[in-house]
């Protein structure tokens, strides 16, 4: 089993610890996935995602290379005018094949006009290093590198998150404004021409990324491995009065799942990558149904006739259904519909009596009554081979026990990614 | 993760090897997990308990338990009609946790208080857990997070 800089720190303080992928992670610590989750609702949760890989490519044939091989049109792609990507700014997208099926997702960030960084999924660095290879030939001047095993990544997320990490920048005031969902500063080495450094007051440099996989306002921390044991200390020890908890990954599977994320190879995979909650991932299309930039997959894409159809979905009480061979959805007759590809306990929403669905991070102006306690909803993906729309049940079973869950637009209420920096600072 | 040494498993209760504890009170037996189960399944959510008057035979699956990584079945450690649920858990499932021998499932009227002397002791009971230990490396990965 492969490990991460924190493996020594997770075991030593008793987390559950499991495989995941080609990884020993924590699933959770002594405070136990429940608390975890709702810290980073309330107040802050701190992730080790060094598993995660990041590549770099550069020259000048980088964007035409990654145009070329990454699910987005990248001259129309940042915020609601379509602006085409710049540096300081990141995107999320697919890898797809010629089928227009899943090999990963992931980030692409711009750093410089010549160097971009690109993040995907743990074990996924030497696959979507050797793709971008094969593809590197045409454009013959860029140059790719797999980092793996040589970053360290921390998490922090939750509305604390930048409180806490003000106090161990170098220059909080600069760093904390003017970063909006989906920008960055920095790089993880000490000096790249035209970079603006990002330093931690005992100098580590820092590439800070606004992102995350919660659905909850924080950042993505990416450093040099040997110095991340040192910055996960500083952060804890910095937000122990902020109620900050190191989480493992069973919080941040149920935190995604809440906030409608897929965890690759699980929800989206090695099927076409269309009827799913997650198309803006991809370029937008025109009347006949053209994308507007062409990308590996994307004629596949245009072609494709749908079949199934991959939904969210939120139960009525905690209650889950573990995936297995003898899992399947069906309608209120036992017909199947489909199969389950996620099943998790968002723990911070609830429903009210008429339906709705309340989480913790409510306000109680929007309708969380003064004495609401969640209870837990069962939450996740089911890919069905009928289109269902929001509002209708189905049924998770594994032939004995029977779960009527809901098909949602959306699952967790009221979550914080993208509210404004000077908000929470 | 709670090192053997750290487990509780009191002496005035019989175990199962499906990890049930089982306490003999007036005749009737009152059914939870042990402490190693609550460990093992991390934070419970939710614990579905059958209905009042229902019965079982030793060994038959009575309800399930909700955790965060899985939904494990419990089984009844005699067989018998159940006199009464612990409805506290339906609000507060993470008693379990807190407090796996105080947080009863369910009281049963045993039909036959032999098989009740049948479970394994603490000392039988100790043993199969520090095989589980060590045997764990073994474990599979959970399905949810591959």
């Amino acid at each position: 089993m492969k490990t991460t800089p924190l493996h020594g720190w997770h075991v030593e303080q008793g987390a559950n610890m499991a495989p995941f992928g080609e990884y020993e992670m924590p699933l959770w610590y002594p405070a136990g996935a429940k608390q975890e989750h709702l810290a980073v609702i309330k107040n802050a949760g701190l992730f080790d995602t060094s598993h995660m890989v990041g590549i770099t490519v550069t020259g000048p044939g980088a964007r035409t290379l990654l145009q070329h091989c990454f699910s987005k049109d990248l001259e129309h792609c940042l915020g609601p005018k379509k602006n085409p990507l710049v540096a300081g700014r990141a995107v999320y997208g697919v890898f797809l094949n010629n089928n227009g099926c899943v090999i990963d997702d992931g980030l692409v960030y711009e750093v410089l006009d010549h160097l971009y960084f690109v993040v995907v999924n743990s074990g996924m660095g030497g696959v979507i290093t050797k793709q971008l290879e094969e593809h590197s030939e045409k454009v013959l001047t860029a140059a790719v590198c797999d980092l793996t095993d040589t970053l360290g990544k921390i998490d922090i997320q939750g509305p604390e998150s930048a409180k806490i990490l003000a106090k161990i920048l170098e220059n909080p005031a600069k760093v904390l404004t003017d970063m909006p969902y989906f920008s960055f500063k920095g790089w993880f080495t000490d000096e790249v021409e035209g970079v603006e450094p990002v330093r931690l007051k005992d100098g580590t440099a820092l590439l800070l990324s606004r992102t995350g996989y919660t659905g909850e306002f924080g950042f993505e921390i990416f450093l040099e491995a040997e110095k991340t044991l040192n910055v996960w200390q500083m952060l804890l020890e910095t937000g122990a009065d902020r109620g900050i908890l190191a989480c493992g990954l069973a919080a941040r599977d149920s935190l995604r799942a809440g906030a409608v994320l897929p965890l690759s190879h699980q929800d989206i995979g090695p099927w076409p990558f269309a009827e799913n909650p997650w198309l803006f991932a991809l370029p937008e299309r025109d009347a006949g149904g053209h994308f507007s930039a062409k990308f590996i997959g994307s004629e596949a894409l245009e072609a494709y006739i749908a079949e199934e159809y991959t939904l969210a979905f939120a139960g009525f009480d905690p209650r889950k259904m573990v995936i297995s061979e003898k899992s399947f959805v069906c309608d209120s007759e036992g017909n199947r519909l489909g199969i389950i590809l996620t099943c998790a306990t968002d723990m911070a929403v609830g429903r009210l009596d008429d339906g709705t669905l309340v989480s913790l991070a409510t306000s109680e102006k929007d309708g969380r009554p003064a004495d609401f306690v969640p209870r837990g909803l069962s939450c996740g993906f089911v890919k069905l081979t009928k289109a269902l729309n929001p509002g209708e049940c189905v049924w998770l079973t594994d032939g004995k026990r029977k779960i009527k869950v809901e098909i949602r637009q959306d699952i967790r209420p009221d979550r914080t990614a993208r509210r404004a920096l000077k908000k929470m600072v | 993760m709670k090192e053997l040494n750290e487990l509780n498993f009191p002496d005035d209760v019989k175990y199962t090897r499906e990890h049930e504890w089982a306490k003999i009170e007036e005749g009737n037996v009152f059914v939870g997990i042990t402490d190693y189960a609550q460990d093992q399944l991390g934070d419970i959510v939710f614990v579905e308990m059958p209905a009042e008057g229902d019965s079982f035979e030793e060994g038959e699956e009575f309800g399930t338990l909700e955790s965060v990584k899985a939904v494990s079945e419990i089984y009844l450690p005699v067989s018998g009609e159940i006199l009464a649920i612990n409805e506290a858990l339906e609000d507060e499932p993470e008693m379990v946790n807190k407090d796996p021998y105080e947080a009863w499932i369910v009281k049963v009227k045993p039909a036959d208080v032999s098989e009740f002397d049948n479970l394994m002791d603490k000392t039988a009971y100790l043993k199969l857990v520090e095989s589980e230990f060590d045997s764990e490396p073994d474990s599979e990965p959970d399905s949810e997070f591959e």
